[in-house]
């Protein structure tokens, strides 16, 4: 069939079909659901219901708060800036303390496996020294200082 | 008469044809009850300004037509799918089993009655991809473009779709003939 005359056809035979009917528990339904609805407190419904005076004071809210943003941009603006700063200045702190700890703990492990255990002998060589040193001191100035004077 | 009184009136009135709108779009009678029910919610919140507007039928129509296409839009990743699956030749599920007689008697009334009851069920028995664009044609008068624009595909899947109802629409009626 050529598809203009199938259009014709199927456009005939379908407009010719009476509505379908309504199933009868639409009605009650539809009813119960309004009831439902217009029992709800008029803020939690939607806003073109609302009434007038309502529907004025939010739109008003709306734009001061809209306008209460744009005002305080700026200063909200550098608010944001400084903590950026206080935040950078925090990160470099942190890090200089991250570093001091590295430090600490290298020196801490250096002192724990190399210097700990000699230095006990190097403080007695020390102490040694000083006494030999002593010794030698005493023994030319008798040498020295002892024959002058007499 | 009350609201509530007025509101049921407007309801009776226009029932029929919302749940048509709703019932041939979706080929489901328990989802187009849903959607009626909330087509007529969104007239009682505005009852006041359209309970007696003469447009008052059109808003309707056009809110349950958007409401069905909506409802449909949730499962559209679905309809699409099996849409490019379906064959060329998918046909009606339900079939006509009257064959009539041409004449003016009471029987034949009777029986293209029952044809057109048929009718009825061979359409929301069509696949989703090809009733949908076929009742936005010859229902909701929309051209094929609109159709496209609105379902998101092609114009020329729009036309084989609708071409395709067509064509199974017809083979049920010569069938009942």
């Amino acid at each position: 069939m050529d598809p203009a005359d199938l259009e014709r056809l199927i456009d005939r035979e379908l407009r010719a079909l009476p509505p379908p009917r309504a199933p009868r528990t639409l009605l009650p339904r539809v009813m119960a659901a309004v009831r439902v609805s217009a029992d709800r407190p008029w803020y939690a419904r939607a806003w073109l219901t609302w009434p007038a005076g309502w529907q004025v004071a939010s739109v008003l809210a709306l734009l001061a708060t809209a306008a209460g943003a744009a005002v305080l941009w700026p200063t909200l603006q550098a608010a944001v800036n400084a903590l950026t700063f206080v935040a950078d200045v925090r990160g470099d702190v942190a890090e200089t303390a991250r570093d001091v700890e590295v430090a600490t703990t290298a020196v801490s492990v250096l002192w724990r496996t190399l210097l700990a255990p000699v230095v006990p002998y190097a403080f007695g060589l020390v102490f040694l020294m000083c006494v030999a040193c002593a010794v030698f001191g005493t023994a030319l100035n008798h040498l020295v200082f002892g024959k002058a004077l007499r | 008469m009350t609201d509530a009184d007025a509101f049921e009136a407007f309801v009776r009135a226009h029932q029929d044809m919302v749940f048509a709108t709703a019932v041939r779009l979706l080929g489901n009678v328990a989802e187009a009850e849903d959607v009626a029910q909330t087509v007529f919610l969104k007239a009682f919140e505005r009852f006041d300004q359209i309970g007696s507007s003469p447009a008052a039928a059109g808003w309707l129509r056009t809110v349950a037509r958007n409401a069905s296409l909506n409802h449909l839009t949730r499962y559209r990743s679905r309809w699409r799918f099996f849409s490019e699956l379906a064959g060329a030749e998918a046909e009606p599920e339900a079939a006509y089993e009257t064959r009539l007689v041409a004449d003016s008697s009471p029987a034949h009334a009777f029986e293209r009655a029952e044809a057109r009851g048929m009718l009825e069920q061979a359409l929301r028995g069509l696949p989703e991809h090809q009733r949908v664009p076929l009742v936005l044609f010859h229902f909701e008068e929309m051209s094929y473009e609109a159709i496209a624009s609105t379902l998101g595909v092609s114009l020329a899947k729009v036309k084989t779709d609708i071409h395709r109802g067509r064509e199974a629409l017809r083979r049920q009626l010569h069938g009942s003939r």
